[in-house]
């Protein structure tokens, strides 16, 4: 009787082992620990066993019972661990469930990112009215009524002296009135002109203006902050340049050209005349100049004591380079096929 | 203003191809468009600025290019020291009136004088510019405006009735028929040039036809003068008529210049075409005093961020035409010639060194100064909060036009008794400033499913505007959400129409990503939206915006035929709920239990009112009350909807006993039946 406990015992551990799948096992389940199984009929042959032997051997077919039950447990464990097949494979090329997220508008994109930069120079942001009147769009930033200087801000009127204003630069005025130097703003928001609308036109658009006062502000602070700007916005190889030109609310003032970003400031691309720059290798993107000591004036500053720089800038003409947009109306459309590349 | 190159080299020595002479002067402010050949010339297009009249005439350029190369200006001589007759102004009579608007006249009259075709080299000139050429002595007048910058007119002196000019203001009533064959309507405000009978010229701006120099003509009377600029630019803007004239004296011209202009112009005419003059007149101011600038040299690096010697800033200046009048070691005394009129103040002459030393050599630099405090105002702040919940919902960020047409307004119903009107428009659409962002919201998503991008979520932050009834404006800040046709969930779940509630869902996602906790709906009726179902949005009982399914005539007018349901809310008051500092609250130590309910109800009973009542009923332990499910149909009886809620039951000090949150479960079962006729399911 030992004996066969033992011959069991080995047999069922060795078929146990090199089972390899859930119904393997089963099978050996049912082979040993079933209602017919060996071990089962061996609890049946007690009677056979002579009494002074039979507290012996029950021992050992309960711990041949345990033994092989374990043993079946684990080697389950083990099979399902390892892919067992009552496990049903998923199609795992089958398209993931998107939870589609919105976007913002690209040229809000830009002006966090344009306000940001400034942000980090110690600028900070300021906002202001879109209806002005007269005196904060024109007179306070010196371009006199009825004078060829207006030509560049043609404006839509809504009453007499009220006005949409054609720049961003009004607030300039608003907020030195209100505020003593040193400062250093930067003003985003919408304007408005009466231009016929055209691929590069739009009678609505935006701008951020910036404005820093001190009694050591110096053209070469402009330089250095508008490089920082540029290179940030179009990357760290982009070259720029100043040109004179004129504003009345800034003097000395400059237009202020980046290298082309398609071509790099080469003029061709390929052999022929770069499209984005028209071949000069240089793109106008914004306005700047020192403050006109008669706008320090006209908001009660000392222009003996304190000296500053200013700069506008076109929004979408910047997002349009940035992204190679072909016309501004796109903007205003709000395609969501546009919309959702940004 | 063109520029040909060939041209160009009368006045200044030019030892560089165009292209090189362009970019010079584009470094130096005068801004080149394009550099064209044209047969054996180059064409330069300057864009000049406002500030710089005395560049819109090839001497003024040239001076600008001697100054920039070290080269000098060549000025022609005038060859007859003094034209014949100058000084005996007999030939005829000039009168001005109104010695406001014409400081000075100048006149010249020749006698004699054989009208033909120009000579080779000015036809050359003028063509190379892209002007035609007329006769020899129009032609004559033309080309010393571009060169000189002084804009000339010759009169047919035979076809001036009575031999005698005046400068006045137009009669009211008067009307000229004009070179360019168009008769124009004169008003009281406008200068004039008049012969004893009517105007013969609009005075700065163009000549009349019966004056014309034409083949007939053989006694001239030449014209060179100073108009008020303001004068010129009204007229000539009331006319809607801008010549090369008008432009220059709008800008104004040299005083300076006049007399040389006037006598350079007799000697050309009398080369090219003969004749004799016989008698010069010379009206009002003679010459203008010289304006004197004081310069501070430091003040040159203190502006600019670079040190330029004083030696060297003088050096520009002078070569720009200034002299000097004195120097002590701290100021220099300059005198600005007269061509120069932008030159007013110390900070112009600043300019000028910064130029011609080249924005190219100073250097670069970082600002020294820093704001305190915030960077970004509360209102930008609140806003991008806005953007990035709504981004993050899946909603995406529109921009519309602020300005719409009156039918567009009325299209979505909208009120415009209260719009700001424009009122120089281009065009009808630009009639209104909007009063609400519905309609460019409509417009947008009509704009969107023509394209085929029929499932939309979109938001618009702008601003909104309207008079106020001091005849003032105001303007605010605005939020509007439009939603329209299916929401997906890829392949596993089913396509279904967007709702109300996923309007609603989104509202009170954006409130409390705001902090803001105290909100609720009231019915509401409003213009663009449908009766059955429209609310108002209210924050701590106050009224900020509407939300809403869009009425179908509406969406009619906008040929939309899926549901729109939008949102609109007032963002300046939602901003004054807005708590966006956060506190910490440490999270409940003790479980919370559970227990759901279904109910059913009439169809009338609203689940605010259940809510209420569930709160008012359970007792201090209940922690929250929500709708789960709600079914109307199958085994419910009609008229009533089967509810289930889920009630939370929770004590911030111990964990609750299974019978107390029993008894306050059954108290809120009893509520509901006795006051609500409710039934447990």
């Amino acid at each position: 009787m030992k004996e066969k406990i033992k011959e069991i015992e080995q047999g069922a551990l060795a078929e146990i082992s090199i089972a390899g799948n859930g119904d393997d096992i089963e099978k050996l389940r049912i082979k040993y620990l079933g209602r017919k199984g060996l071990i089962t009929e061996l609890f049946k042959k007690m009677g056979e066993v002579p009494p002074e032997e039979k507290g012996e051997v029950g021992k050992l077919i309960n711990s041949l019972k345990n033994n092989v039950a374990k043993a079946l447990d684990d080697k389950t464990g083990s099979v399902s661990a390892a892919g067992g097949a009552k496990l049903e494979k998923i199609d795992i090329t089958l398209p993931g469930i998107i939870k589609e997220t919105g976007t913002l508008h690209p040229v809000s994109q830009t002006i966090r990112e344009i306000c940001g930069i400034f942000v980090s120079l110690g600028f900070k942001v300021v906002g202001g009215p879109e209806i002005e009147n007269e005196h904060y769009n024109f007179e306070a930033l010196n371009i006199p009524l009825e004078h060829p200087s207006r030509d560049a801000f043609d404006t839509f009127y809504l009453a007499d002296k009220w006005l949409l204003r054609s720049h961003t630069s009004p607030v300039q005025a608003r907020f030195m009135e209100k505020n003593k130097p040193p400062l250093a703003i930067v003003i985003p928001g919408k304007v408005y002109r009466p231009d016929a609308t055209d691929a590069s036109h739009s009678f609505m658009f935006h701008q951020v203006e910036g404005l820093a006062v001190s009694d050591d502000i110096k053209f070469s602070d402009l330089k250095g902050a508008l490089t920082v700007f540029a290179k940030r916005m179009f990357g760290e190889k982009t070259v720029m340049r100043f040109r004179p030109s004129f504003f009345p609310f800034t003097e000395p003032s400059a237009e202020v050209d980046i290298s082309c970003i398609l071509c790099d400031g080469s003029g061709a691309r390929g052999g022929t005349r770069c499209s984005l720059c028209g071949g000069s290798g240089w793109l106008e993107i914004l306005g700047a100049g020192m403050v006109n000591p008669k706008v320090f004036k006209n908001v009660g500053y000392d222009p003996d004591k304190v000296t500053g720089f200013a700069f506008g800038m076109g929004v979408e003409r910047i997002t349009i380079l940035k992204y190679g947009i072909t016309d501004i109306r796109m903007f205003f459309e709000n395609d969501l096929r546009v919309l959702k590349q940004f | 203003m063109l520029i040909s190159y060939n041209w160009l080299k009368d006045y200044v020595d030019i030892n560089m191809p165009a292209e090189k002479l362009a970019q010079i002067l584009a470094m130096a402010g005068l801004s080149v468009d394009s550099v064209e050949e044209k047969s054996g010339d180059s064409i330069l297009e300057l864009e000049i600025t406002s500030n710089r009249p005395d560049c819109l005439s090839y001497i003024g350029v040239a001076r600008e290019v001697a100054a920039l190369t070290g080269r000098r200006l060549k000025v022609p001589s005038r060859v007859l020291r003094t034209v014949s007759g100058e000084k005996t102004p007999n030939a005829v009579t000039v009168k001005v009136e109104n010695k406001k608007l014409c400081p000075r006249y100048t006149a010249l009259v020749i006698r004699g004088v054989k009208i033909g075709e120009s000579p080779k080299w000015l036809k050359e000139r003028l063509e190379s510019i892209g002007l035609r050429s007329v006769n020899n002595v129009v032609d004559i007048t033309n080309f010393c405006l571009f060169e000189t910058g002084e804009p000339m007119h010759a009169f047919d002196l035979d076809n001036v009735a009575g031999g005698a000019v005046m400068i006045r203001n137009a009669r009211k009533g008067e009307k000229i028929m004009v070179i360019d064959g168009t008769e124009r309507a004169l008003d009281e405000t406008m200068l004039v040039i008049a012969d004893s009978g009517a105007p013969i010229a609009i005075a700065g701006v163009m000549g009349g036809i019966k004056t014309e120099v034409g083949m007939s003509t053989t006694n001239i009377l030449l014209e060179a003068a100073y108009f008020d600029p303001i004068s010129i630019r009204r007229t000539s803007r009331k006319l809607a008529l801008s010549t090369e004239s008008s432009y220059r004296f709008e800008r104004k011209v040299d005083m300076d210049n006049i007399y040389y202009t006037q006598i350079r112009a007799a000697q050309l005419i009398m080369e090219a075409a003969g004749g004799k003059s016989e008698g010069y007149i010379d009206i009002g101011e003679a010459a203008v005093t010289k304006k004197i600038i004081d310069l501070r040299p430091e003040r040159v690096s203190k502006i600019l961020g670079v040190e330029i010697p004083a030696s060297k800033t003088k050096r520009i200046l002078l070569s720009l035409g200034m002299k000097q009048k004195a120097s002590s070691k701290n100021i220099l005394k300059l005198e600005v010639p007269g061509c120069r009129q932008d030159l007013q103040d110390e900070i112009d002459l600043i300019e000028e060194v910064a130029r011609v030393y080249g924005y190219n050599n100073i250097p670069e630099t970082l600002p020294c100064v820093s704001e305190k405090g915030d960077r970004q105002p509360i209102d930008i702040i609140v806003d991008d909060k806005i953007r990035d919940t709504l981004k993050s919902s899946g909603l995406s960020e529109i921009i519309t036009y602020s300005l719409l047409s009156r039918k567009v307004i009325s299209m979505a119903k909208l009120d415009d008794k209260d719009a700001a009107v424009v009122k120089n428009p281009l065009s009808a659409e630009q009639e209104l400033l909007r009063p609400s962002s519905i309609a460019g919201m409509l417009g947008a998503i009509r704009y969107n499913i023509n394209r085929k991008n029929s499932d939309l979520k979109l938001f618009e932050l702008g601003k909104v505007y309207f008079k106020t009834a001091g005849g003032s404006f105001k303007e605010r800040r605005n939020l509007t959400v439009g939603l329209t046709g299916e929401i997906h969930d890829g392949w596993i779940g089913k396509p279904r129409a967007v709702s109300f509630f996923d309007l609603k869902g989104i509202t009170e996602t954006l409130f409390l990503s705001l902090g803001i906790n105290d909100f609720s709906v009231r019915e509401a009726s409003e213009g663009p939206f449908s009766p059955a179902a429209c609310a108002t949005v209210e924050v701590k009982g106050e009224p900020i915006g509407v939300l809403g399914e869009i009425d179908q005539g509406v969406l009619k007018n906008f040929d939309i035929k899926d549901k729109v349901y939008v949102l609109e809310i007032d963002s300046e008051s939602l901003q004054r709920s807005v708590a966006l500092k956060k506190y910490f609250n440490e999270p409940m130590r003790y479980p919370s239990a559970s227990r759901d309910m279904s109910i059913v109800v009439d169809n009338s009973i609203s689940n605010a009112a259940i809510i209420s009542l569930i709160t008012d009923s359970a007792g201090k332990i209940l922690k929250k009350a929500k709708l789960i499910d709600r079914y109307r149909g199958g085994q419910i009886p009609s008229g009533k909807t089967s509810l289930t809620y889920r009630l939370e039951y929770q004590d911030v000090s111990r964990t609750l006993e299974d019978k107390e949150v029993q008894e306050a479960h059954s108290r809120v079962v009893r509520a509901l039946q006795e006051n609500l006729g409710a039934s447990l399911r």
